[in-house]
């Protein structure tokens, strides 16, 4: 494994929480200190020429995000963070904030003093008892500590940061849905336009920023971008990337490896190949919404811009690896469960199209499949793509299109038996 | 105005416009079915799927979510649009019964429409449906969850445009459904909304249910005449039955809903005991002789007596046409008395009402674009339920509302409340005028001043205000205020809610200057010997019955003209059946002046149900419908006068007789209606002063109108009885602190009409030192006539032995 430079775990400990003194040890909050001497507008233009992209799983330009947020507009402005990590395969954002919390904190208060957005929420996972527990500690160290709360470091900046624990849906990850479950309604996704920035939580303009994404804003401001731009080889994707792995891997761990190592090198040296010394097959590169890669990728680059030339995307870069005896209809047919199941309900396409999926899977899978199902399949999935309401269905098709896509054979021999050849 | 090409065709729509809407303007009917005119668009059921070729959108795009703009061009044939669709479709489907031959739906069902529009016709999908326990949502609703697509449309329709709280969307993927928490009625006034609303047979009414198939229904355009507010309606009969009401559509006036008063208080035109004979002295007779003896009568009497022994008296729910030649009638005779409204402050108010409403008129499209509207002395729900529904509209795009009312009003959206006695409406009104707000009470002047201010600063603020509350003198105020508020860049416009359908019409009509309340003391006197009653009831429905009905028994004649078994049609010298506006043509004239049409939907008859006792077909035969002599009021008063009886002749008769009816003409029951807005003449109108209410020993007693029960229409309809509930009196808890009452009680009432028993309800959000007494009819509360001065009453507490 190849000693890569370690920037949100490079206070991980096993079983350990970073405090904030050891936090402070390693230059945290320095990059606050920096910001507060900056004006919003300069901060603002840092993280755009950063290059830092959105690590929620769409990889959009963070401060070009920024850019289309009303910071002058005057009145209440919020600033939310999607803690709500529900994509299968994902589970970075928890080894971030379980190793180093203080990293999202100072990135929120560097965040809303650039939005001018004084009031932050965190909107976690319900699941996530332990996280919570380590940012509500946080949430005090800080505040005891002068960084969150009124004139913050003798600014003349107050901030206050709210955590809220989600119900628990999928769609809540989708950011208008989870504005609308903050505010207590039924979590479905808003149309958009109007955009959260212009008006979101509670009518008033809102920025969405995924936990990770918010983590690196400290380490740029206090290193520069040069150094930020240095970490990772693809001009198009710099900085570092939690890879969480999972699936048949001998290792199933969450890396920060730097943007753009190949996919070769997750699944050898950090994956320590696959188990029992079985072949690779297969990898969803970036959760469950995010198409397949196979043998053949092994030596693409794992960023941006390469993963969606291979028509993948790299998503939330949750490597999920399968090996040369998984059937890939079966994991299809399990992806696309979970799917049809955290569908809103709001639009028809995802509702009933992704549920007429899992009925057409099932029966593939069962050896009940005709070649009328195989066409069928085809025809829901170029009437669900594009289509919806929000993003859910279309990252619903991303595993079901790339099955058709690569592995028609293997539907077909289905078909053709009469039964799943994989037993 | 952007203009754009769909389908090769080049249409220019107004700004704002979406492409489906474009589309339709051309007659292009694509399917949908989260779009609703009313409702707007979400871009839920993603079935409208347009291709667009050209200009600022481009793609595949949902048309209901897409304003149109210049230079697109759009293909609604497009082979991917028409794909989507039909998958769409098919996936709505997915879980929809194949219950369509018993699906009460049947005839009207859109998704029917858009299934076959859509261009689904095979089922691919054969896995497991899903299924649902459905609900009991009380008497008015039939819920069968298994038929729902999930568009949306209910809960858009109950809770966001209609404001119930009790409905909501349960469950999430594709086990969603709709409805209460738990069973039990429907509370919202407007649930039966729910029924159009829903495009399947998910909510559909149960009072129609196993009555018709719709296709079967015989329908016209009509207008409800259970309040002041004209709504349009499509009453449905079958077999002499009227089976069931649905809205029209006017932009103008309803929009595309109705409440639940006037959705099933259509019943009373198929009550057992309505009267359908003629009668002449207590005998039957053919209508024919009844009438000629009516005129012989009258005509006699004036010879005897002279023209002031004779009075006409119209109602509320009398048409323009009867009651024209009702007025024609008492020209003829040389009467001075004609009165269109035995209730004395109600007539008085409408008289008012038009002759100074002007352009201030504001109908209930206009009200939704208020920005600021006080409701003074008026509880909507009760007087003019739809108003309140365009309140609510007004309030969703931004609106600020201010109530000042005793009563604890329950509005569909929020408001500002100042429950303040009646007696302090006046003063109120008289500080809009004046400004001055030295007769106010330093808990009163702060939040009037804001008021003040609140309203100079409004665009386009309203005053609404109740002529049962506010009285002549009220109404006056109420306009005086109008003018008060009055700037350079607006007026400020205002909706009087009056006593019924016609009030407006009626007081336009009206010619003397007295009010019933003194033609009784002439009765009592026995100048007055002969009263021509034209679908009205003065024995009960003026505000004060014990008085009139003791002066009612000195009348040496009694006319009357009815459909409905009211004390005037039984004690009738000659009783001449009329019938209800469903079983005619003619015309109303609702509160803000607008003149709309109504067509005759059934002919008049006992329902083939109720002759055959069981088997069908009658074994009596005969020639004649059984039940069918009731005849349109207008046509039996122009037999009278001697006048053709067709309407066209009528209308044309009273155009040329009054230019204010010009349009009548040429009125059609389909169009929104011409407002009658001219100035208007009338005798001494001057209004009273508002009852004052001088707190002593005794209680303060006020009578006020509830949703259902008050209206004598719909309180003879048998589907609204479950919501006419017991004789019930409000008290503020304060008050019922005091005189030891609590919530649910029952109370023993004392006024000087006599004892009645009622239970107890308490709000903290009324008036205090103040007894509001729902009028209920059928029940001992029904002389307690809302409208007038108050009555003292005593209440004690019921102690059960």
């Amino acid at each position: 494994m190849t000693d890569y430079t370690q920037v949100l775990f490079k206070n991980r400990r096993p079983g350990e929480t970073a405090s904030l003194e050891t936090y402070e040890k390693t230059g945290g909050y320095e990059g606050l200190r920096i910001a507060l001497q900056k004006t919003p507008g300069e901060i603002c233009a840092q993280v755009k020429y950063s290059g830092l992209r959105g690590r929620g799983g769409a990889g959009f330009p963070t401060g070009v995000k920024w850019s289309f947020f009303p910071a002058d507009q005057p009145g209440e402005k919020y600033l939310v963070c999607n803690g709500d990590e529900m994509e299968p395969g994902t589970y970075k954002d928890r080894q971030l904030l379980l190793a180093d919390p203080h990293q999202l904190i100072e990135g929120m208060v560097i965040a809303a003093y650039a939005l001018q957005a004084p009031v932050g929420y965190i909107f976690l996972r319900y699941a996530y008892e332990d996280c919570s527990q380590v940012i509500e500690r946080a949430i005090a160290e800080a505040e005891a500590a002068g960084y969150l709360g009124k004139d913050i470091l003798g600014s003349g900046f107050s901030c206050e940061l709210h955590l809220h624990r989600s119900a628990g849906r999928y769609i809540l990850g989708e950011e208008t849905a989870l504005i609308n479950g903050l505010e207590g309604r039924r979590p479905n996704p808003r149309s958009k336009p109007p955009f959260p920035a212009q008006r979101g939580l509670f009518g008033r303009p809102t920025n969405v920023n995924n936990i990770e994404t918010l983590a690196n804003v400290p380490h740029i401001m206090r290193n520069g971008n040069a150094w930020y731009q240095q970490l990772s080889a693809p001009e198009s994707s710099p900085g570092t990337k939690l890879f969480g792995l999972s699936g048949h891997f001998n290792r199933t761990e969450c890396f920060e490896l730097p943007l753009g190592v190949t996919l070769r090198e997750v699944v050898q040296e950090y994956g320590g190949g696959l188990r029992n010394g079985k072949r690779f097959k297969a990898c969803l590169p970036g959760g469950a919404s995010s198409p397949y890669m196979t043998a053949e990728h092994l030596d693409v680059a794992m960023d941006f811009n390469a993963l969606e030339e291979i028509g993948s995307r790299l998503g939330t870069a949750g490597v999920t690896a399968f090996d040369e005896d998984t059937c890939m209809v079966a994991v299809t047919r399990n992806i696309n469960r979970f799917f049809a199941r955290e569908s809103c309900g709001w639009c028809t396409p995802c509702r009933d199209g992704l549920q007429t999926i899992s009925w057409l899977l099932d029966k593939i899978e069962n050896g009940q499949g005709t070649e009328d199902d195989l066409t069928m399949l085809h025809d829901q999935v170029r009437n669900i793509n594009g289509r919806s309401f929000c993003a859910l269905a279309e990252g619903a098709m991303g595993p079901v299109e790339a099955l058709l896509r690569l592995f028609e054979d293997e539907i077909k021999e289905h078909i053709r038996k009469g039964k799943c050849p994989f037993g | 105005m952007p203009k754009l090409i769909i389908d090769n065709r080049e249409v220019t729509v107004p700004e704002g416009t979406n492409v489906l809407e474009a589309a339709q303007a051309l007659d292009i009917v694509i399917p949908h079915f989260c779009y609703h005119e009313a409702l707007g668009a979400v871009g839920s059921c993603r079935l409208c799927a347009m291709n667009f070729l050209e200009g600022p959108v481009e793609g595949l795009q949902m048309a209901c979510m897409i304003k149109a703009e210049d230079g697109m061009v759009v293909s609604t044939v497009d082979e991917e649009a028409v794909e989507l669709r039909s998958h769409v479709i098919e996936w709505a489907m997915t879980n929809h019964p194949h219950d369509c031959p018993v699906c009460d739906e049947g005839g009207e069902c859109q998704l029917q429409d858009m299934t076959v529009a859509g261009g689904h016709s095979r089922r691919r999908f054969h896995g497991p449906k899903q299924t649902y326990i459905n609900q009991e949502l009380g008497p008015f609703i039939q819920q069968e969850k298994n038929r729902c697509i999930t568009c949306y449309r209910c809960i858009r329709t109950y809770r966001d445009y209609c404001g119930g709280t009790d409905f909501g969307t349960f469950g999430s993927r594709n086990r969603i459904c709709f409805g209460r928490f738990q069973d039990g009625r429907l509370e919202s006034p407007f649930s039966g909304n729910l029924v159009d609303a829903c495009p399947t047979g998910v909510f559909t009414n149960k009072v129609f249910r196993f009555k018709s198939r719709v296709w079967d229904l015989q329908e016209a355009p009509s207008i409800c005449p259970h309040c002041s507010l004209g709504c349009s309606t499509i009453p449905g009969g079958r077999y002499r039955e009227l089976q069931r009401v649905k809205p029209g559509i006017n932009r103008e006036t309803n929009g595309f809903f109705i409440c639940d008063r006037g959705r099933f208080g259509y019943d009373h035109v198929n009550h057992p005991e309505r009267p359908r004979q003629a009668r002449l002295d207590g005998q039957q007779a053919t209508v024919d002789a009844a009438l000629t003896a009516a005129a012989q009568r009258v005509r006699q009497m004036v010879e005897q007596h002279g023209p002031d022994s004779v009075a006409f008296v119209g109602s509320a729910r009398t048409s323009l046409e009867a009651g024209a030649l009702l007025a024609e009638w008492a020209k003829r005779t040389g009467s001075p008395h004609l009165l269109f409204e035995t209730h004395r402050e109600r007539d008085r108010a409408a008289r008012i009402l038009v002759d100074r409403l002007g352009d201030r008129a504001c109908s209930l499209a206009e009200l939704q674009q208020s920005d600021l509207l006080l409701l003074i002395g008026t509880d909507l729900i009760a007087e003019g339920p739809m108003a309140a529904l365009a309140v609510r509209q007004a309030v969703r795009a931004g609106a600020q509302v201010v109530v000042i009312d005793p009563r604890p009003i329950d509005l569909p959206c929020s408001c500002t409340h100042l429950p303040v006695g009646p007696e302090r409406l006046p003063v109120f009104l008289d500080t809009l005028v004046t400004r001055k707000t030295e007769a106010l009470t330093d808990a009163e002047r702060n939040p009037l001043q804001a008021l003040l201010e609140q309203l100079d600063a409004a665009k386009t603020p309203a005053l609404l205000g109740g002529a049962d509350l506010l009285g002549s003198r009220g109404i006056s105020r109420l306009l005086d205020a109008a003018v008060a508020l009055d700037n350079n860049e607006r007026p400020v416009r205002v909706v009087g809610l009056l006593g019924g359908a016609n009030s407006y019409g009626g007081a336009l009509l009206t010619r003397s200057p007295r009010d019933f309340d003194t033609l009784v003391d002439d009765i009592q006197e026995g100048a007055i010997k002969a009263l021509v009653c034209l679908e009205s009831d003065p024995y009960r429905e003026c505000f004060d019955p014990a008085r009139a009905q003791a002066a009612l028994g000195r009348l040496e004649l009694l006319v009357s003209f009815d459909c409905t078994p009211n004390l005037a049609a039984q004690r009738a010298d000659i009783f001449l059946p009329s019938r209800p506006v469903a079983e005619m043509a003619g015309s109303f004239i609702n509160n803000e002046g607008r003149l709309q049409a109504f067509e005759q939907v059934i002919e008049p008859g006992i329902s083939i149900r109720e002759t055959s006792s069981g088997d069908h077909p009658p074994r009596e035969f005969s020639l004649e419908t059984p039940g069918a002599l009731p005849r349109p009021a207008w046509q039996m008063l122009a037999q009278v006068l001697d006048l053709p009886g067709d309407l066209p002749a009528i209308r044309q008769q009273i155009a040329t007789a009054d230019e204010r009816f010009d349009a009548l003409t040429s009125l059609t029951a389909d169009e929104t209606g011409p407002r009658i807005t001219d100035p208007v003449v009338l005798p001494d109108t001057a209004p009273d002063e508002l009852p004052q209410c001088v707190p002593g020993e005794t209680l303060p007693l006020l009578p006020v109108q509830g949703f259902a029960g008050s209206d004598w229409l719909a309180h003879l309809s048998a589907p609204l009885q479950p919501l006419e509930g017991e004789p019930t009196i409000w008290l503020h808890c304060d008050l019922a602190v005091r005189l030891g009452l609590a919530e649910q009680d029952q109370a023993r009432l004392t006024t000087p009409l006599g004892h009645c028993h009622v239970t107890v309800r308490t709000s903290a959000r009324m008036a205090d030192n103040l007894v509001l007494v729902p009028h209920l009819w059928g029940t001992a509360l029904e002389g307690l006539v809302p409208g007038g001065r108050h009555i003292d009453c005593r209440l004690e507490k019921e102690v059960n032995l």
